[in-house]
């Protein structure tokens, strides 16, 4: 009783109304059929209503937890399941700007066929509620729970179209490979919670620090810490939880896949930066940042690993959506170094590490969405998403190859392009560790990038020095235009970078109210007889 | 003989194995799904013997449980409808043999 009276509700739901927007839009959707039938266009005119107020809520709650005019739910112990603070309020913002942007490419490419327009849209916002959630939760349970509402409308959207052949096979690995991760990560966080006694993530991290330090549960509680993990790893397609990656993305509808590579891989990110925080915040002592060491360096071998297979298998795709997702599984690689930064001991602040990789986010989404963009043009075009569908595109349709050439280079990272900017920051925030760690990955992704310079600069060469005389693609005004306005936005964003930047700074540095709450040490909980 | 919490750790241990056993061999997609419904529910048995023997009064691990079985029956459903798609398109659900994606 006296426990509620001190919590404003009002307040609270005010930080969570975009994901409520969310549900409502997807009652809303189900709801519209009953009334209007199963108009395509009157339920993409539902979902499009509700996707624009949960834009603009949320930016009002992003305006308001950057002001820090609203607390999160961390001086409550008891509601310390979910919390908003900038980095979730502000990824909300990035994740419903792109969901309108694939409900666009889905209306101009896929709408006048779709039969099954209410499904499409509780699917794809329900993934989208999913992704919210995964960035604001603060406990194992939540966790669980918001990558599973992620993940679960992910793989039916997959296997969306029913005589698909390779959707349905793609959909069927996806969501084996899912529901497996899923279920070690969720007997991990039974084991933790058995020996920490509590499910939040805070007490999680203080136990494991103390554990690693010098702990009678040493090994039991690093194997329920990789379970866990597990299911985190799977969202990023990180190497090895990444089999599934490529064949999903294939399978996919073009607009699923755009969706899938990048805020599901950035939510994912999102939520192990959210987890590698808490547990650099429960590091204070000196005897405890030594153990840190191995964590930085078992995610700095994943990203390292990660980003070279990406980069390997993309070599000899022959299909241009393929190719794209091995790229993004290396692109997951690059944040992944970012995050090995900030969990680093020699790191000063987290702030380094952290808003290079935000910014890397943001640039990223531009690049894919303009990229997949691109490709999905070409193939409703030519009925092949295969790289020769591209021949000769420069003179075709020039409209298309210079957005694609643009989002081709800044994958890259070349100058002057924002994907250049991206790639700096994150390597001189691994460049100013200045120990093994740090250049060990500052070669890495120098190798990596000039190694995939070869397979993105195979398709501008198709595009533009081969020919073999093919039609001129009919495509829509609404597809080019949403193209080009990611080409420019790369170009200036490398331009207007800084605004981008001290943004990002600025998230990093007011972040994770979290730390404020680790002042009571706990100790082990599962009674010495039964251990 | 009194039941301690080593029994019923004991008895999740062994659905954990068996559940991982199944996961790796199975090639048959319903066989994996098998697999991972024994996983979930050995965590539904740590959580709730957690629960009982760390103290009274504990409300995580038994409301952890309630989850498991929500997702498990999600899961379940949804998992099940993929499988009758594959299995239409495909005529087996077989993992080995659902192999035209590759490279």
């Amino acid at each position: 009783m006296n426990a509620w009276a001190n919590i404003p509700i009002a307040e609270h739901l005010f930080l969570f109304s975009p994901m409520i927007a969310l549900t409502a839009t997807m009652l809303a959707v189900v709801a519209t059929p009953l009334i209007a039938g199963r108009s395509t266009r009157a339920v993409a005119g539902v979902a499009s209503i509700g996707i624009v107020v949960a834009f603009i809520l949320a930016i009002r709650v992003a305006r308001a937890v950057a002001q820090g005019g609203v607390s999160g739910f961390s001086p409550q112990p008891a509601a310390g399941m979910l919390l908003v603070d900038n980095l979730s309020a502000g990824f909300q913002v990035v994740l419903i700007v792109f969901l309108a942007a694939v409900t666009y490419l889905w209306w101009i490419g896929s709408a006048a066929r779709e039969r099954n327009a209410p499904e499409f849209f509780i699917l794809l916002l329900g993934s989208a509620l999913g992704m919210a959630l995964m960035t604001s939760s603060a406990n194992l349970l939540m966790i669980v729970i918001a990558i599973e509402t992620a993940s679960l409308p992910s793989y039916a959207i997959v296997g969306f179209d029913k005589r698909d052949r390779l959707g349905a096979e793609a959909s069927l690995k996806y969501m084996i490979f899912g529901a497996v991760c899923a279920a070690i990560m969720l007997y991990g966080a039974s084991l933790l919670y058995g020996l920490v006694g509590s499910l939040a993530v805070t007490d999680v991290a203080q136990y494991a620090v103390l554990q690693l330090a010098d702990g009678d549960n040493l090994l039991l509680t690093s194997a329920a810490l990789l379970c866990f993990l597990c299911g985190i790893a799977f969202k990023i397609s990180a190497v090895p939880f990444h089999f599934w990656c490529p064949d999903a993305f294939e399978g996919a509808k073009i607009e699923v896949t755009t969706w899938l590579s990048v805020v599901s891989k950035a939510a994912g990110l999102i939520l192990l930066t959210r987890i590698v925080l808490i547990f650099s915040s429960a590091v204070d002592s000196p005897l405890a940042i030594s153990i840190v060491q191995p964590l930085a360096w078992t995610i700095a071998i994943m990203a390292a690993i990660t980003c070279t297979y990406g980069n390997f298998a993309a070599y000899q795709q022959t299909s241009v959506k393929r190719l794209l997702a091995y790229s993004s599984i290396a692109h997951a690689g690059y944040m992944l170094m970012a995050a090995a930064v900030f969990i680093h001991p020699a790191a000063t602040g987290h702030s380094a590490g952290l808003s290079a990789m935000l910014v890397y986010v943001v640039i990223y989404l531009f690049m894919n969405l303009g990229a997949f963009g691109v490709t999905a043009l070409v193939s409703w075009d030519a009925g092949t998403d295969s790289i020769d569908a591209f021949t000769g595109l420069a003179r075709r349709a020039p409209w298309l190859a210079v957005p694609m050439i643009i989002c081709l280079m800044s994958l890259v990272g070349m100058p002057p392009l924002a994907g250049f900017l991206g790639k700096w920051w994150i390597l001189i925030a691994l460049g100013n560790l200045d120990t093994t760690l740090g250049w060990f990955l500052v070669i890495t992704a120098v190798f990596n990038t000039l190694f995939s310079l070869y397979y993105y600069v195979r398709i501008v060469v198709q595009m533009s020095l081969r020919d073999d005389g093919r039609p001129q693609p009919s495509v829509s005004f609404g597809g080019l235009a949403l193209v080009n306005i990611c080409a420019v936005a790369l170009l200036a964003l490398f331009i207007f970078a800084q605004p981008l930047k001290s943004a990002a700074d600025r998230f990093s540095t007011k972040l994770n109210p979290l730390s404020a709450t680790l002042d009571h040490p706990r100790t082990a909980l599962l009674p010495p007889a039964d251990r | 003989m009194t039941i301690t919490l080593s029994h019923y750790l004991f008895v999740s241990a062994i659905l954990f194995a068996s559940g991982l056993f199944t996961m790796m061999t199975k090639r048959n997609a319903i066989g994996i799904l098998i697999g991972v419904e024994l996983v979930l529910n050995s965590a539904g048995v740590n959580v709730v013997a957690f629960d009982r023997y760390l103290g009274p009064g504990r409300l995580d691990g038994q409301l952890t449980a309630l989850f498991v079985i929500v997702l498990a029956a999600a899961e379940a459903a949804l998992a099940v409808g993929i499988c009758i798609n594959v299995y239409k398109n495909l005529s087996t659900v077989d993992v080995d043999t659902a192999a035209r994606l590759q490279g």
